[in-house]
């Protein structure tokens, strides 16, 4: 099971990246080019592939393979540490950075898109997408 | 490239000078290239002055200081690439004949920053989400050493190995040789990078003088010849990339040596971008200095040491000699320079004919690096 993002009334880190849907899990919002049909995440106002504008957003897979990883200890005050990022794979081809949870996690593991908290600074927890591996 | 030579460097040894300002940093560097070159520094027809975060107009404060400003002043920044970058726009302006003299200076300091990681742009998504160039380079070295079955030991060496060499470079930040142990014992940074496997904060500058063959042939009794001078940008990809060999230098290298005429096996000497530990093995398959995945067992072989087949970073590299960003790829040319001219003291490579330098950085979402700039030099 996924987490659902976090509710707070301070907006995700990710801005509107990160929503829910229709079942009320947490789901990566991307770019989908209505020219060419590539898509990407983040959704960004022109498509790389062929500079169209018409990019409409687009619910990304949910679930993506890490690809790589690290654990770090030496990063800005505001991140919670160890912070552990990687790159996420998904099927459609969209590469995400993204936060992660877990202690046992792997290259090649299959993993799942949620929220969490991130981090902490002045105006309070920091929020945004985070994968964690998926649980059989 | 035809019709090129360096004909004067200088450099003041990297280190941290926090109460000196970027200008007092830079001067130092253009009036030993100057003196190196022994020519009227009146000579010089534009500049060409790299710096990643050294501010506005770094350039024109430097040669204000000395006195000789009033020429084109062009400020480059390329990230870690921009002092090589400059060096790339200096030698294709004394290429296409627009002056037959021009300096071209790095330099920068980052302790102003007060140490941790570089700073880099939060307008970058991934940035913004928390990355930090160590955590870049720390994921490609965990996939790389998952494609690969390298030990962490193996990727640890090329610090042990650049420390050994910065112990014989004046000029270099860090100059006492450590232990495999010691690297792999010092504080964790980002698994699997210690703090001995990533380059130090530091400050420095470095300056080149360029002039067109002919005019070297008049100024010059040792020219080295600029044989080839590339530069690129990384392919921006939003989706899949092979994090273990970056697109951006596989394919700088590939077309320098087609502009070149020559192949890897010419190169007699390198300096080459190692940020962290797992860079210079990457960089050597990039290269093809070995084949896929043989990077750990080249550096074991000795083949990159001094008295090796191929010696990479005679100088300590970034992780020894230090990595004050804008000012590297300067550093490198003074470095390979010095080589060739047989001036390089305890580190020489006995006979080194033709070097290399790659200076290559820019941390931004969906791309290797942001740039790349790799030059060729020949005796």
């Amino acid at each position: 099971m996924a987490e659902a993002a976090v509710p707070t009334t301070r907006p995700f880190l990710c801005g509107d990246a990160l929503g829910i849907d229709a079942s009320g899990r947490a789901t990566l919002i991307g770019g989908r080019c209505a020219d060419c049909g590539s898509e990407t995440f983040p959704r960004v106002p022109v498509c790389a592939s062929c500079m169209s504008e018409n990019i409409r957003a687009q619910a990304m897979p949910r679930v993506g393979i890490l690809y790589a990883f690290s654990v770090v200890h030496v990063a800005a005050k505001k991140w919670k540490k160890p912070m552990r990022i990687g790159y996420v794979d998904l099927p459609n081809g969209a590469r995400v950075f993204t936060h992660l949870d877990g202690a046992d996690l792997a290259i090649g593991d299959e993993v799942e898109v949620g929220g969490g908290t991130v981090g902490e600074d002045d105006e309070g927890p920091i929020t945004s997408f985070v994968f964690r591996k998926v649980r059989r | 490239m035809k019709g090129v030579s360096v004909i004067g460097v200088g450099m003041i040894p990297f280190g941290k000078y926090p109460d000196t300002n970027i200008t007092d940093l830079g001067w130092p560097a253009v009036k030993a290239a100057i003196k190196d070159a022994g020519i009227d520094p009146r000579r010089i027809r534009a500049v060409y002055s790299g710096t990643a975060r050294g501010g506005a107009m770094v350039g024109q404060r430097i040669m204000g200081r000395l006195g000789l400003a009033g020429l084109p002043i062009v400020n480059v920044e390329n990230a870690c690439s921009s002092s090589s970058s400059a060096m790339a726009q200096g030698a294709m302006a004394v290429a296409a004949g627009a002056y037959d003299v021009v300096l071209v200076i790095g330099v920068e300091k980052l302790t102003k920053f007060g140490g941790g990681t570089l700073p880099l742009d939060e307008d970058d998504w991934e940035v913004r989400l928390g990355l930090t160039m160590p955590a870049l380079y720390a994921m490609r070295a965990q996939r790389y050493m998952h494609d690969y079955g390298v030990s962490l030991k193996d990727v640890a060496g090329v610090s042990v190995k650049n420390r050994r060499n910065g112990a014989l470079n004046p000029d270099a930040q860090m100059r006492k040789e450590v232990t495999v142990d010691e690297v792999l014992a010092s504080r964790m940074i980002a698994d699997p990078f210690t703090l001995l496997q990533c380059c130090p904060t530091g400050d420095g500058a470095a300056a080149i003088i360029l002039a067109s063959s002919a005019v070297a042939k008049q100024l010059s009794s040792d020219p080295i010849e600029v044989r080839a001078s590339h530069l690129t940008s990384g392919r921006f990809m939003s989706g899949f990339r092979d994090m273990t060999s970056p697109e951006i230098t596989v394919r700088g290298a590939r077309e320098i040596f087609e502009e070149s005429g020559l192949g890897p096996e010419d190169i007699d000497v390198a300096e080459v971008h190692d940020a962290f530990s797992i860079a210079e093995l990457i960089y050597y398959e990039a290269f093809g200095f070995c084949a896929r995945g043989e990077g750990a067992s080249l550096l074991n072989s000795g083949a990159t040491g001094l008295g090796g087949r191929i010696p990479v970073n005679p100088s300590g590299g970034l992780i020894a000699k230090g990595h004050p960003v804008g000012a590297t790829g300067a550093a490198q040319v003074v470095e390979i320079v010095r080589q060739l001219r047989g001036q390089a003291g305890a580190r020489q490579v006995e006979g080194a004919k033709v070097g290399m330098t790659h200076a290559t950085g820019g941390g931004i979402s969906g791309f290797d690096h942001g740039a790349c700039s790799i030059h060729i030099f020949q005796r």
